[in-house]
C-alpha cells in the first residue's frame, strides 16, 4: 500500500443560522492514500461539499465554523497554523475544480494569463516562463492548437474546453491532491467521459490522489478506487469500488445503487426511489439520521447515532445498527 | 491596442469628437470670446441671431451675448459635471468595494449610511448641501458629488456582490489567492462595466442638477454665466425670443449625448465578449 497522504480525523463543521446550528459536516474520517481516488457520493446538501471547502479552510466565516477534528496533510495538522501557511497548500498542494465551467474563469483575463496566475504565485516563475508553461498545459490537457488559443478569452471557448481550462489550472503546480467538485454535472454525456478520462490518466502519471465528489455513481464506478457514501453530513458507509456495488451494506447505499435505472431490468418495472427526503440539518432527530427512510428500522435507531463499525479489511466500514450489535454482520 | 480598437469603434469615436470639440471651445475661451460675457447692451435686448450685428446665437434680455455666455459657461459645466462625478464615483465605489467584499457588520453600516442619503430626493439633498456649505461654485460640485455617493456605492456594491457568487472567484482563493490580489485582480476589473455606465449617466446628469440649481438661484450666481442659469433665465422669454433657450439647452444636449456615447463605447471596448461583435 501507498503512504498515507492526508488523513482527516473526526472533522466537524458547523454554519451558525437564525435557524439554529446547522452540522454540514459532523464527525467524519478518512484517510486518502498516494495516487488514490477517493470517491465521495450523497445527496445535494449531505456535507460533500463543505467537507471539501474544509479541507482547504474555504468556509466563509461566519456563518461556517470548523468545530473539531484535525486534517493531517503529510503529517501537519491544517487546522492549526495562520492563514498564510494554509494559502500557500491551496492550489500548490492542494487543488481544487469546480462544477460551473461557465463561471469558473474570469471573463476579462485571457485563459493562458489565469492558468499562468498559480505558477507566478507558487513555482515563483516569472510571467514569461509562466505563459510558456500555461501554453504547455493546454497542449497536455487536449486543446487542439493549444498556442494560439492560450490567447483566447474564456467565452471563446466551450463547456467542456473550459473545465479542461480549469484542470490545467488546477494541475498547473503538480498538486498532490486534486479536489473535483462535481467536475462533470454541467457538461453533456460525451464530454463528461473525456472529462472523466482526462482525470484518471492525469492522476495515473503524476501519482495525484484525486477526491471526487460526485452524485452520480457511474462516475464513481469508472474512476474511483474507494467510496465514501455521505448521508447527513456523516460518511455512513466506505468500502472500495468492487465491495460496493458487489455487496452494499447500508441501508442508504442499497437504496441509492436499486434507484440506478439498468437496462436489463425489465421496461416495465418501476424505477426504485428511496421513501423521504433528506432531513433538515438544523433539527436532527436524535439516532440514526436515516432513520425515518430506513426500511429495516430497528428500535435502538431511534434513540443513538450508531457507531463506525469495521468490517473485513479496511477501508471497508459501516454506521449502522445492523451490524454493530453483531447480530446481522456480512450476510 | 487600445487606439486602433478605438478607431473601429464608431461610437466610441463620435464620444471622443463631440467630447473633444467642446474641450477646444474651453481652450478658445480661455483667451478669446466674441463679446464679453457678462457686459449688458441695453441697446440690444433680445435680438435674434444674426451675421450682421455679430451676435451669431442672438442676445438675451440684457443685450449679452449668447455666444459667449455659452462658451464661458462651457468650462463651468464641464468642470462641475466631472468634479462631482469623480467625486461620487471615488468615495461610492470605495464604499460600496468596501461593503460588498466585506460583508457583515461593514455592509450593513455602510449601505446604511447611504441609505439615509438616498432617502433625500437628490434636488433636494443638493439644496441642503449648499445651503449648509454656502453659494460657491466649487460648492456646487460637492452637492452634486454628495447626491453621487450613495448611487455608486450601491452599482458597484451589486455588482461585487454578484461576481463574488462566481466560481472564478472562489477558483481564485482555492488555489493560494490572498484576498488584496484576488479584489484587484479578480473583482474591480469585472465592476467597470456597470461603473461606466453610472458614471456616463451622471456625468449628464450633473449638468441638469447644475442647471436645475442655478435656476433655484442656489448654483451658479449671476451674472457669471452658466447653461443652467441661462435656460432659467430665458424661460421668461421662452415664446418671444426662443434662440435665449435654445443654444444653452442644444450645449447640454450635446455634452450629455457625448458622455453617453463616450461611455457605452468604453464599455464596449473592455468587455472582450463584445470587443469583435460586428
Amino acid at each position: 500500500m501507498e503512504e498515507i497522504l492526508l488523513e482527516v480525523n473526526n472533522l466537524r463543521t458547523v454554519f451558525d443560522t437564525e435557524y439554529g446550528t446547522v452540522k454540514a459536516v459532523d464527525d467524519i474520517s478518512f484517510t486518502l492514500r498516494k495516487g488514490e481516488v477517493l470517491g465521495l457520493v450523497g445527496e445535494s446538501g449531505c456535507g460533500k461539499s463543505v467537507t471539501n471547502l474544509s479541507l482547504l479552510r474555504l468556509i466563509p466565516e461566519p456563518p461556517g465554523r470548523i468545530s473539531g477534528g484535525r486534517i493531517l496533510f503529510k503529517g501537519k495538522d491544517l487546522l492549526v497554523g495562520d492563514e498564510e501557511e494554509v494559502r500557500l497548500v491551496r492550489g500548490g498542494s492542494i487543488a481544487m475544480i469546480f462544477q460551473d465551467p461557465m463561471t469558473s474563469l474570469n471573463p476579462l483575463l485571457k485563459i493562458s494569463l489565469q492558468i499562468a496566475e498559480a505558477l507566478q504565485l507558487h513555482r515563483g516563475m516569472g510571467r514569461k516562463e509562466a505563459l510558456a508553461k500555461a501554453a504547455e498545459l493546454l497542449k497536455a490537457i487536449g486543446i487542439p492548437d493549444a498556442e494560439a488559443r492560450a490567447n483566447d478569452y474564456p467565452h471563446q471557448f466551450s463547456g467542456g474546453m473550459r473545465q479542461r481550462v480549469m484542470i490545467a489550472m488546477a494541475i498547473s503546480c503538480n498538486p498532490d491532491i486534486l479536489i473535483a467538485d462535481e467536475p462533470t454535472t454541467a457538461l453533456d454525456v460525451t464530454i463528461q467521459a473525456q472529462i472523466l478520462e482526462l482525470i484518471k490518466s492525469l492522476s495515473g502519471e503524476n501519482t495525484m490522489s484525486v477526491i471526487m465528489i460526485t452524485h452520480d455513481l457511474g462516475v464513481v464506478a469508472g474512476i474511483c478506487d474507494t467510496i465514501c457514501v455521505m448521508y447527513a453530513g456523516k460518511i455512513v458507509e466506505k468500502a472500495s469500488v468492487d465491495d460496493l456495488f458487489a455487496q452494499p451494506l447500508h441501508p442508504y447505499t442499497k437504496g441509492l445503487l436499486d434507484s440506478i435505472p439498468r437496462i436489463d431490468a425489465g421496461s416495465r418495472k418501476r424505477l426504485y426511489s428511496i421513501p423521504g427526503s433528506p432531513p433538515n440539518l438544523a433539527s436532527l432527530p436524535p439516532g440514526c439520521p436515516f432513520r425515518p427512510r430506513c426500511d429495516k428500522a430497528m428500535e435502538i435507531c431511534g434513540r443513538e447515532m450508531p457507531p463506525e463499525t469495521s468490517l473485513g479489511d479496511a477501508p471497508r466500514s459501516v454506521r449502522c445498527w445492523l451490524y454493530a450489535s453483531g447480530e446481522g454482520g456480512l450476510e | 491596442m487600445g487606439a486602433a480598437r478605438l478607431k473601429k469603434n464608431i461610437i466610441a469615436l463620435a464620444g471622443v469628437g463631440i467630447i473633444s470639440f467642446y474641450l477646444l471651445i474651453i481652450l478658445v475661451s480661455l483667451f478669446w470670446l466674441p463679446f464679453d460675457p457678462v457686459a449688458m447692451d441695453t441697446l440690444h435686448l433680445l435680438e435674434p441671431p444674426s451675421i450682421k450685428t455679430g451676435h451669431l446665437f442672438g442676445t438675451d434680455e440684457f443685450g449679452r451675448d449668447i455666444l459667449s455666455r455659452i462658451m464661458q459657461g462651457c468650462s463651468v459645466s464641464l468642470i462641475i459635471s466631472l468634479g462631482a462625478t469623480l467625486l461620487g464615483a471615488v468615495i461610492g465605489t470605495l464604499m460600496g468595494i468596501w461593503a460588498g467584499f466585506l460583508g457583515g457588520k461593514w455592509d450593513h453600516l455602510i449601505m446604511r449610511v447611504a441609505d439615509i442619503l438616498f432617502s433625500f430626493p437628490s434636488l433636494l439633498l443638493a439644496i441642503f448641501v449648499m445651503g449648509i456649505l454656502g453659494e460657491k461654485t466649487y460648492n456646487v460640485i460637492f452637492a452634486i458629488g454628495i447626491v453621487y455617493i450613495p448611487q455608486f456605492a450601491r452599482v458597484s456594491r451589486g455588482a461585487i456582490l454578484t461576481l463574488k457568487g462566481n466560481e472564478f472567484v472562489k477558483a481564485a482563493f482555492s488555489s493560494g489567492a490572498s484576498k488584496t490580489y484576488v479584489l484587484f485582480r479578480h473583482l474591480v476589473p469585472n465592476i467597470m462595466m456597470p461603473l461606466i455606465v453610472q458614471v456616463s449617466l451622471s456625468l449628464s446628469v450633473a449638468i441638469l442638477l447644475e442647471s436645475a440649481l442655478s435656476f433655484l438661484g442656489m448654483g451658479i450666481q449671476p451674472p457669471y454665466p452658466s447653461w443652467g442659469n441661462m435656460l432659467s433665465g430665458a424661460r421668461k422669454f421662452m415664446l418671444l425670443a426662443p434662440w435665449t433657450a435654445i443654444y444653452p439647452g442644444l450645449a447640454i444636449v450635446f455634452l450629455v449625448l457625448g458622455f453617453n456615447l463616450l461611455g457605452d463605447g468604453l464599455r464596449d471596448l473592455l468587455d472582450p465578449r463584445l470587443r469583435n461583435v460586428k
